[in-house]
């Protein structure tokens, strides 16, 4: 029980607590409850609270929330297209959109990829010098629009990074794109394998 | 013995070759020109919200206007972007991160946002000439006629000119698109990175006559002009230019110009804000041959939308002031902008004043990110209250002032 010398005290106290909630809350009004109950769809490909067993399909588990939205919104409106994805998301309202965000974004990534270890070694390096951990952030846990890869499926990976070197890959504002042009096909395999294989070992949120 | 020496030397030369090409990758668009006391450096561009910010979770609280204005949010559009006004009150609205246009009608004194416009490439641009949408895309300029009365069912577009990225690369490929007082088309057409010698159509701001096609370049030297107004007086093209990035948290200033005569050098990728000599390009020329800029508005701000203030309602002292709405700064480890600036212009066209008009949309400065909302264009009403669109969050703002 906190006490509260006087009314006044006790209004200014809420006044600021209501403050800091305000401030703390993401920039989206999600409904984490309404996200899990529209995710049954989703977790019979991309895994159970999103995180995926299935090679080439992505997880989505600990994804920022904004990463999966953007996602989302871009198949629903044609700039990112993909067979399965693009007839999915053209069903979602933007409230849809933020609630399975907020879902998948609250969930735990698990990652069961072992990497191989020379590339242990060689991962740190590469996600420095090809700028990975600049936006991803140091873990590669991504940050608002910026997709979590750490714990990523391995196969997914590689698929996009050579996606984005062809430039066949949509690309919101060009820096994937750029950013993989001069990766080889060699260190693309190398950073997947590292990259998938990161656990978590600093807790994300 | 002979061969092991064989082998070495080969290894030696493939590492060297190796080595030297690896220098000569250019790096990736946004860290193009950084320099190495900048290569630990984890700044990064943001990216709006596409699906949208609710309106109950929108920080309007914060925000700060001088005494007797007031703002509310006056429509909902994802990554609303340029505005542009038809004849018949039709507010258009275009997007970046989507592929689309916006048209917000009132009907019966209620508010209808309709997407007319679907599956174009970048379609930063809008304007409205005799009846005529212009949307300006990646790479062409298309007309969409007698628009305000099809926006259930819009024409096809018909292309007034094509070409205009001719590298199609990821620099900076999204046009402004205004009109003239000429009814010609002005348009920007950006560096294709941060800091590079451009081609000839690149770095410029372009007209193109939308009756005959014919195309020339108004301005050079200019890095990417995301914002043009014509002054209501003088006629004269006022416009904003972002300066390259990577050169410090405190230089070099982005740029208010005028343009006095077609074909003016405003400097780049040579001089910086009409002083700073740019460390790679600037021993090939001098900042005097150079127009320098009416106003320097700061490092890092990113300057977009601006507007003459020709309506009636605000105070009689901002008439033709001119209001420029700033974006706010990635590339600076403490973040400034996000914010619209009210610029005062004496009647020869001297700017006398710069002072913030509109902000709050900065909550912590060193955060990440540090911002609410970002305003990008303007619009003055025909009652006089202004139209400000937030890409980040997908809304339009409306002032209005009240004695």
């Amino acid at each position: 029980m906190i006490y509260f010398p006087s009314r006044s005290v006790r209004i200014a106290t809420l006044f600021w607590v209501a403050v800091l909630l305000s401030f703390a809350s993401s920039a989206y009004s999600a409904d984490i409850g309404a996200g899990k109950i529209k995710a049954e769809l989703c977790i019979t490909c991309h895994g159970q609270g999103g995180n995926s067993t299935t090679p080439d399909i992505p997880s989505l588990s600990g994804q920022p929330a904004q990463a999966i939205a953007t996602a989302l919104f871009r198949f629903r409106e044609g700039n990112r297209k993909n067979p399965v994805m693009s007839p999915l998301a053209a069903e979602l309202s933007n409230a849809d959109m933020n609630n399975l965000s907020a879902y998948f974004s609250s969930i735990k990534r698990i990652s069961n990829h072992e990497t191989q270890a020379a590339n242990l070694a060689a991962g740190p390096e590469l996600t420095s010098k090809y700028n990975c951990t600049q936006c991803h952030g140091p873990q590669l846990q991504g940050l608002q629009h910026i997709p979590r890869i750490a714990g990523q499926q391995y196969e997914y990976l590689t698929t996009q990074l050579r996606g984005f070197k062809a430039q066949i890959r949509s690309d919101m504002d060009g820096n994937m794109s750029s950013a993989a042009a001069n990766v080889s096909d060699a260190d693309i395999v190398i950073l997947a394998d590292y990259i998938s294989g990161l656990k978590d070992q600093v807790d994300s949120k | 013995m002979k061969k092991k020496i064989i082998v070495a030397f080969t290894l030696a030369f493939s590492i060297s070759a190796f080595a030297q090409q690896k220098i000569e990758d250019p790096p990736p668009r946004w860290l193009q020109g950084r320099s190495e006391a900048d290569a630990k450096s984890n700044l990064h561009p943001f990216s709006p919200i596409l699906t949208g910010t609710d309106i109950k979770d929108l920080k309007m609280s914060t925000l700060k206007l001088p005494a007797g204005f007031a703002i509310d949010v006056w429509a909902e559009v994802p990554n609303a972007r340029s505005l542009a006004r038809g004849s018949k009150g039709t507010i258009f609205v275009s997007n970046l991160a989507a592929n689309d246009v916006y048209a917000v009608v009132e009907k019966n004194g209620k508010r209808e946002v309709k997407k007319i416009l679907k599956g174009l490439n970048a379609p930063n641009g809008v304007a409205f000439i005799d009846g005529a949408l212009y949307v300006a895309e990646r790479t062409q300029i298309k007309k969409y006629e007698n628009i305000e009365d099809r926006l259930d069912n819009p024409p096809e577009g018909v292309l007034i000119v094509d070409g205009l990225d001719p590298t199609n690369g990821p620099g900076h490929f999204w046009k402004y698109l205004t009109v003239g007082p000429d009814k010609k088309l002005y348009f920007n057409i950006g560096s294709p990175q941060n800091i590079t010698i451009p081609n000839y159509v690149q770095g410029a701001i372009m007209r193109v006559d939308p009756q005959t096609g014919r195309m020339e370049r108004v301005a050079t030297g200019v890095r990417n002009s995301v914002g043009m107004d014509f002054h209501p007086v003088t006629k004269k093209l006022w416009f904003t230019e972002h300066g390259r990035d990577w050169l410090g948290d405190d230089q070099p200033s982005d740029e208010l110009n005028v343009l006095s005569k077609v074909g003016e050098d405003f400097g780049y990728p040579f001089c910086h804000q009409g002083d700073i000599s740019d460390p790679l390009y600037g021993k090939y020329a001098s900042c005097d041959q150079f127009t320098p800029p009416a106003l320097k508005l700061g490092a890092h701000v990113a300057p977009l939308g601006l507007h003459f203030y020709t309506g009636n309602q605000f105070p009689t002292e901002y008439k033709n002031n001119l209001f420029i709405a700033r974006h706010g700064s990635w590339n600076r480890n403490t973040k400034q902008g996000y914010d619209v600036m009210r610029v005062t212009v004496d009647a020869k066209g001297k700017v006398v004043k710069y002072e913030p008009f509109l902000t709050g949309f900065l909550l912590n400065d060193k955060g990440d990110p540090p911002m609410w909302g970002r305003p990008v264009d303007l619009l003055v009403m025909p009652d006089g209250a202004m139209l400000i669109s937030d890409d980040y969050n997908g809304v339009i703002y409306r002032v209005s002032y009240k004695k």
